[in-house]
Order: C-alpha cells, then sequence, then structure tokens
C-alpha cells in the first residue's frame, strides 16, 4: 500500500475524531502533492539507459584494449576521467545533486582503475598497496573540494582497504593510517555530514582489532580492550563535553563496546586454537577469568546503555553478550552439569537486566544524557 | 564567486589533480625507458602466482639472490646492489650491496636500487610482465627453458624498468614508451 493511500486513510480517521480541521487535511494534501518524488519514471529510465551505456564503453574498451598504443590507452583513460567530472560539473548546474555526487564517485572509480591500469601497462612493481593510498588521497581531495559525501564514504573504504592490504604484506603496526584518517574525520566534521562519524568509527574500530596481532609481543590484545573500555568510560563521564564537541557520544560508546568485545574474543576463542592438536591454549581458570571479565564489562555496558537510553549500544550488547554465551558452551561442551548451572546463572542475570529496563522505561527515558 | 562557478572550480582542480598523479606516473617511466642505460638479464624461471591483475609472468634473475646484504635489514627497506661484468660477453653478477647510493661507478658496474625481501633475496620491480592474451604459457615455457632473457633501462638512481623481453638473443616485446 502507497504512502499516500495510507495517509488519506490516517487524515480520514483523524478527521472524523475530530483532531484535524477541514483547513488542515487540504493543507496537507496540498503538501503532499508538492513534494512529488524525484524519481519518477522517465529518470529510471534514463539511469537503466545509462548504465547500459556504460556497459558498451566498457565491453568496447576491454574488447580493444590490447591493440591500442600505451597513448591511446593514457588518452583515454584521462578523457573518462575529464567526462566523469565534466558530467558532475552538468550536473550540478542542472540542479541533480544526487546524480552529480554519482558522476563525482564515478570519477574516482575511473582514476582508481587508471592507476592500476598504468602500473599494469609499464609493468611496474613495487608496493601495490602504496596505489589504494594514492586512490584513497585522491577520493579525500574529491571529498573536501567539491564537497561530497559520496567521495568521503569511498575515501573511508579505500582507507581502510589501504590499511588491512599493508598490514597483510608487512605484518607492521600501520600507525601511519591515523593520518590520512584523521583529514578524512576533519573532512567529515567540515561537511557536517554526520554518517561520517559511523565511517570514521567503524574505519577506526577496523584498524583497531587487529592491532593486538602486531604490536608488542604480538598478543597484546589487552592493548585493544584497554582502549575500547577507555574510551567506553570516557564517553560515559563526559558525555555533554563530548556531545558538545564531537557529536555521537552514544555512537562513540556502542562502537568502544564493540572493540572492547573483540579484543576479549580473540583472547578467548581466536588465540586459544591450536592449529597442532585439538586441545586449548587457555587453561580452564584463564578461560573463566576472561569469560567472566566479558561478561562483566557487557553487564556494565548494558545497564550504561539502558539508563542512557543508547539502542545502538544496546544492541551490540546484546549480540556481544549472545556471542559470548555460545562461546562459553562451546568451550564447556565437556562438563554438563557445570554447563546448566552456568546457564542458570546467565538466566537469571538477563531476567534482573530485564527488569530493570522494564523499571528504567516506566518514566520516560530522555534520548540524551538527563541534565541533572 | 557564485556557488555554481565554484563548484566547477573545485571539479576543475580535482581533475586536474588526478590527472597530474597519473601524467607523473606516466611521465616517470618514459623518461626511465628512454634515457635509461640499457642491460640485458637472463631470466631464471620462478613459480608463477595468481593475481588478480590480469595475465602477467613472474620473471626470476640470478641477481635476485644477494647473499651480502648489510646486517638486519627489513623486509621492504630499499638496498643498492652493485652489479659488475668485466667483459661484454659475461652475464652481469652481483658485486656488492649496500644502503645507500653507491657513488663514481666505472662502465664495469651499474647500481640497480632493490628491496629487501628475506635474507638474501633482493626484488628491483622487475619481477613481473604483463603480456597479451594466450602468451604466458609460451613465455613462462621459454624461461622454464632459460632462453628468455630481459631488457632492462636503468638510470642513474638505481630506477630499473623492463624495456622488452629478448629470446634466443632476439628482441621480442619491446613496447615503444606510448
Amino acid at each position: 500500500m502507497s504512502y499516500r493511500t495510507k495517509i488519506e486513510r490516517d487524515l480520514a480517521r483523524w478527521q472524523s475524531a475530530g483532531w484535524l480541521s477541514d483547513s488542515g487535511a487540504a493543507a496537507i494534501r496540498a503538501d503532499l502533492a508538492a513534494r512529488r518524488p524525484a524519481f519518477g519514471a522517465a529518470a529510471g529510465l534514463a539511469m537503466l539507459g545509462a548504465v547500459l551505456f556504460g556497459f558498451a564503453v566498457v565491453s568496447f574498451v576491454a574488447a580493444n584494449w590490447d591493440g591500442m598504443s600505451k597513448l591511446a590507452r593514457i588518452l583515454l583513460l584521462v578523457g573518462a576521467l575529464w567526462a566523469c567530472y565534466g558530467g558532475a560539473a552538468f550536473l550540478f548546474a542542472r540542479r541533480l545533486g544526487a546524480f552529480a555526487h554519482a558522476a563525482v564517485v564515478a570519477g574516482i572509480a575511473v582514476y582508481g582503475a587508471s592507476i592500476w591500469l598504468i602500473a599494469q601497462a609499464y609493468h611496474m612493481e613495487g608496493n601495490p598497496p602504496d596505489a589504494m593510498l594514492l586512490w584513497a588521497l585522491g577520493a579525500l581531495l574529491a571529498a573536501a573540494v567539491v564537497r561530497s559525501p559520496a567521495a568521503l564514504a569511498a575515501a573511508f573504504v579505500l582507507l581502510t582497504v589501504w590499511t588491512s592490504w599493508e598490514r597483510s604484506e608487512s605484518e607492521r603496526a600501520h600507525m601511519v593510517f591515523l593520518a590520512p584518517w584523521a583529514a578524512a574525520v576533519a573532512t567529515a566534521a567540515w561537511l557536517r555530514w554526520r554518517p561520517g562519524r559511523h565511517l570514521a568509527a567503524l574505519s577506526l574500530a577496523v584498524w583497531l582489532v587487529p592491532l593486538g596481532f602486531l604490536v608488542l609481543d604480538r598478543h597484546a590484545h589487552w592493548l585493544v580492550v584497554a582502549t575500547g573500555v577507555a574510551v567506553a568510560l570516557a564517553t560515559s563521564m563526559a558525555a555533554p563535553a563530548i556531545e558538545r564537541w564531537i557529536g555521537a557520544a552514544q555512537a562513540i560508546f556502542a562502537y568502544a563496546v564493540a572493540v572492547a568485545f573483540s579484543g576479549l574474543f580473540i583472547m578467548q576463542v581466536v588465540e586459544d586454537i591450536n592449529l597442532f592438536s585439538t586441545a586449548h591454549r587457555l587453561s580452564t581458570g584463564q578461560f573463566g577469568a576472561l569469560a567472566a571479565l566479558t561478561l562483566a564489562l557487557l553487564t556494565g555496558a548494558m545497564f550504561r546503555a539502558l539508563a542512557t537510553g543508547n539502542r545502538g549500544a544496546l544492541w551490540v550488547g546484546y549480540i556481544a553478550f549472545t556471542i559470548e554465551i555460545f562461546t562459553i558452551y562451546a568451550r564447556m561442551l565437556g562438563t554438563l552439569l557445570n554447563t546448566s548451572l552456568f546457564f542458570m546463572i546467565a538466566a537469571l542475570i538477563v531476567t534482573v537486566m530485564a527488569w530493570a529496563a522494564y523499571r528504567l522505561h516506566r518514566h520516560e527515558t530522555p534520548v540524551a544524557e538527563p541534565a541533572a | 564567486m557564485s556557488a555554481p562557478v565554484k563548484t566547477l572550480l573545485a571539479l576543475a582542480v580535482v581533475a586536474l589533480a588526478q590527472t597530474a598523479v597519473l601524467a607523473a606516473m606516466v611521465i616517470d617511466r618514459v623518461m626511465l625507458l628512454h634515457t635509461g642505460r640499457e642491460i640485458v638479464l637472463p631470466i631464471v624461471p620462478v613459480d608463477p602466482r595468481d593475481l588478480f591483475r590480469g595475465e602477467y609472468v613472474r620473471l626470476g634473475y640470478g641477481i635476485n639472490t644477494v647473499p651480502m646484504t648489510p646486517a638486519d635489514l627489513h623486509r621492504d627497506e630499499t638496498v643498492y646492489v652493485v652489479l659488475e661484468r668485466k667483459t661484454a660477453d659475461e652475464d652481469w653478477h652481483v658485486a656488492g650491496a649496500a644502503r645507500s647510493l653507491p657513488g663514481d661507478l666505472n662502465p664495469d658496474h651499474i647500481v640497480l636500487k632493490g628491496r629487501f625481501l628475506w635474507g638474501g633475496m633482493v626484488h628491483y620491480g622487475i619481477e613481473s610482465y604483463f603480456v597479451p592474451q594466450g602468451e604466458g604459457a609460451r613465455l613462462e615455457g621459454l624461461a622454464r627453458d632459460r632462453k628468455l632473457a630481459a631488457l632492462v633501462a636503468v638510470d642513474k638512481a638505481g630506477n630499473a624498468v623492463i624495456k622488452g623481453l629478448i629470446v634466443d638473443g632476439k628482441v621480442q616485446y619491446e613496447e615503444p614508451p606510448l
């Protein structure tokens, strides 16, 4: 059922209940009529045509690529690059913002493809992740100069791929990631693009979690856990200040909890696996301590999330809690009696939390940190 | 400046910057191909490895094995390898390795800039060659039969690039720089 039909039914209901006057209903209908959807059938067909044309061009190029001289290939790539940005300029002038930003992203894609294809044409070897950095920086430039959130999203993705690739080749910590990452975050702030904060947190989290494998003794996952816990504590205690300066204090809390749990999970599962036998690397005592710590931290985080109405963190908590329960179950598969006792305790904890959630939601829970 | 003009300018800046990066890549290589000193290096076979960058062959050289690399070199660090040959009929062989570019060499010697991999293995950026479709297997066969050599251009800083491949003494696959 379309929105129009639904709203007509609601309007009729509200009018008959006396909540909506005739003039009010007329005003609402007029407003809806003015806000026609941006994409009609014509635009949809045009997009389809553009995609087909794009495929035709790509197929032609692929079929004739080998026969072209290096100069012809380079000119073709650079031509495609300028065509994309020229198209973007045209679309911006026609006030077709969404399409224009799509053209910018297409330009970034052509730029990246050009780097790889030129490297191939000249048999360039060297460090492939460096090409990813060149690509990412190009995207970042586009994001900042053209003020394009889509380009910024691409930049975050490319930076994350760059650091993951570089780390898999060199097996070093790659702290330099933080420099372009900070520049991307600054750009997100400058563009006032709120989803950018989530991308920033996500890419940082993806960079943080494997850090334990790459620094100190290469098993320093406690670092990751400590960082997550520290950030979570900081956002809890200084929420108003963070909200003012950075914003998204609740989201940061949720990501911090996720990072801390990831570190604990690695310690309990990934580091526990012995490649050459089925025996566990961690003793039962060590595992038990870690599991208890994990559950305690998660419980604390979830109580905090309930108190502040932090839905995102609550969901992170639910999922992490479930994973932890399964982890413990998998580990304790041998001792059935202990397992059932453990699950009884876990069920008690969850019941207490459900009761706490019920009590807290009885009073209207504000979304932001209470002022008092 | 009005907003539409600003956007136009911004897009032009981005297009120019990205084109400049691509141009720099190309110019760097073309200069190397034009002005570099040419040397011939016989190719030894290497187990091929799959990569997504299209059909290419992995090339190995005798000079990839450098026994005298400086101690405590990390992976991916730069090392300069000195090659020498006494007569024009000889093959170039490794004579020494250093962390910085050695200066003042006579024509019997040439320096190649390398990337240290692990104990004794150095790569010079000439270990892969992209071939036209279908040629890969043939070239690898020739490499196994030790009939293949690479024509390499080297500049004063030690950067090396493959100019072409030599089969049985004849230059094949020599590509024009553009």
